[in-house]
């Protein structure tokens, strides 16, 4: 141990007197692990929020096809739902979206008759009537609503609407809310001027969750217009979303990572003549072939190490303090409302490890290997100048 | 033990690059033999092998052929973690071109061939304050090699040799750079050392040097071979 913490200031000692170059290092090496942790954090983030939204939602949402597109369902179809067996609560659902072109940002209005939420209010309450609404955090920044405060949308026939803002939504991050305006069902229903009987899906809540996908089963059957629509598949659906979306963004970075690797390849391989008379010096002088190694090794592993560190840190600071807005128009998507973003700080272990593993080992091998090709050698080549 | 040998090389051939078409015989069946406590120099013109046995005999390089014996032990065949302990043990190197690492201190030069050993720092520093003392460059331990005169260097090189308190000094053309005068200040602190007790082993071109009355055996080399040897 003794021994190895000599080595290790002695490999500090050899950075401090290549401080430029090894700072020119740092800084594209940290870069780069910045660039590919903040992808990582970021999919990583979302997909946790998606598995937090969808965890509240319902089993089972029906919809109604219309030559292959999604239509307004009749809300007589809950009752037919709700004859079969293991089928609990059956309620329709009244949504839409809504393009405000003040703003240039899409909402989503959503219908609700409970006075309770299970997204969780900032201020104030759920809307109790007609011109009252509940709006995210999004919306209510971007239209300097407030509780209290006058929100006017133009609804189906053309014609301004005044609701009054009764509460503006928390949720754990405001994805959950960001985009979104909750009014009370009829007032939904007027807005968009929906045909009566009708709702956009209807919500399904079996009892027993393995006898999910036999309900799903017998919706089809007994009314063979709809799309029965499981949790599951949606969960699936959002992972395979993000993680195109991810693997899209790793691609076009891999370009940058294997610029990285020459880089530290051309650096390590081109292992300059000081370098090399240093290694001879420090063979002649008694140091054996595995001491300079040991030397090549805590040099590499210091500096990728920083580096690695420096990068991750960045990309936390960049994807939950600022919000990633260098890649959230990349990730996220058109129905992001922009102003307000804040995902929860999430940390995967797993994924560290390999992003730890996939860019510091290249590194220090990059740097042991062409030493080791030099320390080899014999010493006496040094004596020969 | 003065009189005993301490090195002794048998009928050693080197070839470097083997098999390629720049190979190079350097030394054609060599035998020499140096004793302990002796001043022993190797003598010859530019390619005559010198240093070839000089680092043969230091433990820094493998004949192609031969034997190198150290107290009587063959050390051409033992494995590199070996070979290194003796050669750490056994020889202090001062090079031609000193071979300092030149934007460190002069104390880590000092220390360079302490780092891989068990030793604390402290002891360490102890160490080479005793030896920077002994050859009067102790106000320079935290100079840059760079900063410091031909011959200042010359003296952070035979401390750092002496920092293991081996018992040969191998030095290679140690006067190629000097003017007589460091040259002469450079042979009084080998001279002392010997009085010490140290072997001493130098190759070099410079009759100031083989002409020096300490001077127990000369070695004249020549096209890879012993011209012939001489001891006083």
């Amino acid at each position: 141990m003794r021994k190895h913490g000599k080595i290790i200031e002695y490999a500090l000692s050899s950075l401090l007197r290549r401080k430029f170059r090894c700072l020119a290092i740092l800084a594209a090496y940290a870069l780069t692990v910045a660039i590919l942790a903040s992808i990582l954090f970021m999919t990583g983030s979302l997909k946790i929020e998606a598995r937090n939204l969808l965890g509240s939602s319902a089993d089972l949402i029906v919809q109604r096809l219309l030559a292959g597109r999604h239509d307004l369902i009749p809300e007589a179809y809950a009752e037919t739902i709700r004859g079969i067996p293991g089928v609990g609560t059956v309620t329709p659902r009244y949504w839409g979206y809504y393009y405000d072109a003040l703003t240039g940002a899409n909402y989503t209005l959503l219908g609700t008759d409970r006075k309770e939420s299970t997204l969780e209010l900032l201020h104030g309450r759920m809307p109790g009537g007609r011109g009252e609404c509940a709006v995210g955090a999004g919306v209510s920044a971007v239209r300097f609503a407030g509780e209290g405060g006058e929100l006017i949308l133009t609804d189906s026939r053309g014609m301004g609407v005044s609701f009054q803002v009764v509460g503006v939504f928390r949720a754990e991050s405001s994805m959950l809310t960001n985009d979104l305006v909750v009014l009370t069902d009829d007032g939904l229903i007027a807005f968009f001027g929906l045909p009566e009987g009708r709702a956009t899906d209807i919500m399904v809540e079996v009892h027993n969750e393995d006898e999910v996908q036999t309900v799903a089963r017998k919706v089809k059957r007994l009314l063979p217009d709809t799309r029965p629509i499981t949790k599951r598949e949606l969960l699936r659906t959002y992972d395979m979303a993000f993680n195109w979306r991810s693997g899209m963004m790793l691609t076009i970075f891999a370009a940058a990572v294997i610029a990285f690797c020459i880089l530290a390849w051309d650096k390590a391989t081109g292992i300059s003549a000081e370098e090399k008379q240093e290694i001879g010096i420090l063979k002649a002088i008694g140091w054996d072939t595995a001491d300079v190694l040991v030397l090549k090794f805590w040099e590499g592993l210091i500096l990728s190490m920083t580096a690695f560190l420096l990068g991750v840190i960045a990309a936390f600071v960049h994807v939950f303090f600022l919000g990633a807005t260098l890649l959230a128009h990349i990730i996220m998507g058109w129905s992001v409302l922009f102003p307000e973003f804040r995902l929860v700080p999430h940390l995967d272990p797993y994924q560290l490890l390999i992003l730890a593993f996939l860019t510091i080992s290249p590194y220090v091998a990059s740097t042991v290997v062409p030493s080791w090709k030099a320390a080899v050698t014999d010493p006496e080549s040094v004596m020969r100048g | 033990m003065a009189g005993d040998v301490l090195i002794h090389a048998e009928n050693v051939t080197k070839v470097y690059n083997p098999g390629m078409p720049d190979e190079v015989t350097a030394l054609h069946g060599v035998s020499v033999s140096i004793a302990v406590g002796e001043v022993a120099v190797l003598k010859g013109p530019s390619g005559s092998g010198k240093t070839s046995l000089l680092s043969l005999i230091g433990c820094m390089s493998r004949p192609t052929s031969g034997k190198v014996l150290v107290y009587g032990k063959d050390v051409a065949k033992l494995p590199e973690r070996f070979l290194t302990n003796i050669r750490r043990k056994t020889f202090g190197f001062v090079f031609q071109q000193y071979n300092l690492v030149r934007d460190v201190s002069v104390l880590e030069n000092v220390l360079l061939p302490l780092y891989p050993l068990d030793i604390r720092i402290s002891e360490m520093r102890e160490k080479a304050r005793g030896v920077m003392r002994k050859l009067r460059i102790d106000g320079k331990e935290h100079l840059k090699v760079k900063q410091l005169s031909g011959g200042e260097q010359q003296r952070v090189a035979i401390a750092r040799a002496l920092i293991n308190d081996p018992e040969v000094i191998i030095a290679d053309e140690p006067t190629a750079h000097l003017d007589t005068e460091l040259s002469g200040e450079f042979l009084e602190i080998l001279s002392a050392l010997n009085r010490e007790g140290k072997t001493v082993v130098i190759a070099t071109h410079d009759p100031f040097v083989h002409e020096q009355p300490m001077v127990d055996r000369i070695i004249a080399m020549r096209d890879g071979r012993i011209d012939r040897a001489v001891v006083r």
